[in-house]
């Protein structure tokens, strides 16, 4: 079985990220308690690839803070970073994962900011039976037991993106971030998929905060969703207080102003 | 007139062609300055005889040794030449072997991904300080490894310590180990950054993700590459058979000094199987384990 961790919670305050000129978020407050569950939806650009980067340390806020179970990212040092950003499982869009390793050592690598360089060598080299054993348990619960020992780039995409989230689980995070788990997924599978991330989520007790595209998903998966729209955020309610009119905003109004540019 | 709206051209077409008509332009010079003419092809006394005798041998390679004599004890033509495959073999092995240990060890510090910073946290005080200076170092080390041909390293250790077997070896691995370190470090170096960052993204160090998010990837064109460069090993190594080495090359230059045109072709028979049976089996290697 995996081993529950005490489950991360996340707040953002006044955090404003620029990648040279461009502003990707301004002036966000957000706060995530432990356990819960967010999708994060809104147009690309919107910054919810970012917001996910913040929240595991991999982007630096050009102002306010970042508190990630009562720790400040900024003030961590190299060694406190590693240690919350190990805690953190993160599965990504796609490309993330070795493609023509096994797939046993793509699961075990989620463990290497636990580990040091020998270590981790030589579980990668030559996995233990004990390791091979949970990687084993780890994919029966995503569902792909039979693939421990395959090459990772003979699966589906749909099957690739379970192989990210058994690493991510592997690593025994206490949260876990998603960024468009099933863009390349196609669309059939793509409901498995973030079902499947929100049942593991809550057996587990993890944080789960998710961007995703699809509004249905998104209602229909999760119980908060925060709207984002050019950096800044639009709502931040529960699915209930959700209408098409919030959706609009995000959507249409973009629309509409590109048509505006445009003519 | 480009509509005000798109973006200028980063390479306009008329940079373009200029740079075309440059290379063509110090192709010409270089034609010219070595006063290249097809009217030089006069052939010496006797030499279209020579080629035509060489080549007309290509269909019809000896079997037996064609030398007015043949000392006692000679070994046949087929055994010495297998024999001389045989030495030709082990000595690109040994010269391999060295230069793939050369070309890992420096083709990790001619890399920039080892010391590469973290997104956040930046370069550490080693990757601010020590690290480029190791790297400015070794891409320095292996420029001068490869810019000696090796028949000119060849040259250079006879002269030294004599025909020694050590110095066909390191005549071969060192440049070979400079231009391995050179590709291996690249091919690290453009791997896909995706899985790198995911590996950083879940705390994993620099080396960590240097081993274990970059070299895999690279791994195969290593491999496919490494291959290569065995195939032109066996080569250099019969080349220094003209220096006198047990290799091939020794065979081959014997025959056609005796004008054995008919072995000359042996030779190179048995040294042209070799090398399609070699790269028929690193294919299926690589078909195993790679692809």
């Amino acid at each position: 079985m995996i081993m529950p961790g005490t489950a991360s919670g996340f707040r953002l305050e006044g955090v404003t990220v620029r990648f040279g000129e461009l502003a990707a978020l301004q002036d966000i407050d957000l706060a995530i308690a432990p356990g819960d569950a967010v999708a994060l939806v809104g147009p690309s650009g919107a910054g919810k690839s970012t917001l996910l980067r913040l929240l595991n340390g991999m982007v630096r806020p050009s102002a306010g803070s970042v508190h990630v179970n009562g720790d400040v990212l900024a003030e961590l040092s190299r060694a406190g970073l590693k240690r919350v950003r190990a805690s953190i499982g993160f599965v990504h869009q796609d490309l993330s994962l070795i493609p023509n390793l096994r797939v046993i050592q793509n699961v075990l690598a989620g463990r290497l900011g636990r580990q040091g360089l020998l270590v981790s060598a030589r579980s990668m080299l030559f996995p233990r039976r004990a390791d091979a054993a949970r990687a084993y348990e780890i994919l029966e619960r995503v569902g792909i037991p039979e693939k421990l020992y395959e090459r990772t780039d003979s699966l589906s995409g749909g099957q690739q993106q379970r192989v990210a989230l058994a690493r991510a689980l592997f690593q025994q995070p206490v949260a876990l971030l998603a960024d468009e788990p099933v863009s390349s997924v196609d669309p059939a599978r793509a409901r498995d998929t973030v079902e499947l991330l929100t049942r593991v989520s809550r057996e587990e007790g993890l944080t789960l905060v998710m961007s995703i595209h699809n509004l249905e998903l998104a209602r229909a998966c999760f119980p908060r969703l925060v709207g984002l729209r050019q950096g800044r955020i639009v709502f931040d309610r529960s699915r209930e207080e959700v209408g098409d009119d919030e959706f609009h905003a995000l959507y249409d109004l973009e629309a509409a102003e590109m048509l505006a540019d445009g003519a | 007139m480009e509509p005000s709206a798109s973006p200028a051209r980063p390479f306009p077409l008329r940079t373009r062609g200029a740079v075309l008509l440059a290379l063509l332009v110090a192709g010409g010079w270089a034609f010219a300055y070595l006063d290249l003419s097809f009217g030089d092809l006069v052939p010496n006394e006797g030499g279209l005889d020579i080629a035509g005798r060489f080549f007309g041998r290509a269909f019809s390679p000896a079997l037996t040794s064609e030398a007015d004599f043949v000392p006692e004890g000679t070994p046949p033509l087929l055994v010495a030449s297998l024999a001389a495959l045989k030495t030709t073999i082990v000595y690109a092995a040994a010269a391999m072997s060295l230069s793939l240990l050369l070309g890992l060890f420096l083709g990790f510090f001619a890399s920039t991904a080892w010391w590469a910073g973290d997104p956040v946290g930046g370069r550490t005080l080693l990757g601010r300080t020590l690290a480029p200076a190791i790297y400015g170092f070794t891409r320095v080390l292996i420029g001068f490894m490869r810019s000696v041909h090796e028949v000119l390293w060849a040259v250079l250790f006879l002269a030294a310590f004599g025909l020694t077997p050590l110095s066909a070896v390191f005549a071969i691995a060192i440049p070979y180990g400079g231009t391995l370190a050179k590709i291996f470090s690249e091919m690290i170096d453009e791997a896909p950054r995706g899985p790198a960052l995911a590996l950083r993204g879940a705390g994993a160090s620099g080396i960590q993700v240097f081993f274990f998010g970059l070299v895999p990837r690279a791994l195969p064109d290593m491999m496919a590459y490494a291959f290569y460069r065995f195939e032109c090993a066996l080569r250099s190594s019969a080349v220094l058979g003209f220096f006198g080495y047990e290799t091939i090359g020794r065979e081959i230059e014997q025959a056609f000094d005796g004008t054995n045109y008919g072995e000359v072709w042996t030779h190179l028979y048995v040294l042209m199987a070799v090398i399609v049976l070699f790269d028929w089996w690193s294919g299926q290697l690589r078909k195993r384990f790679v692809a």
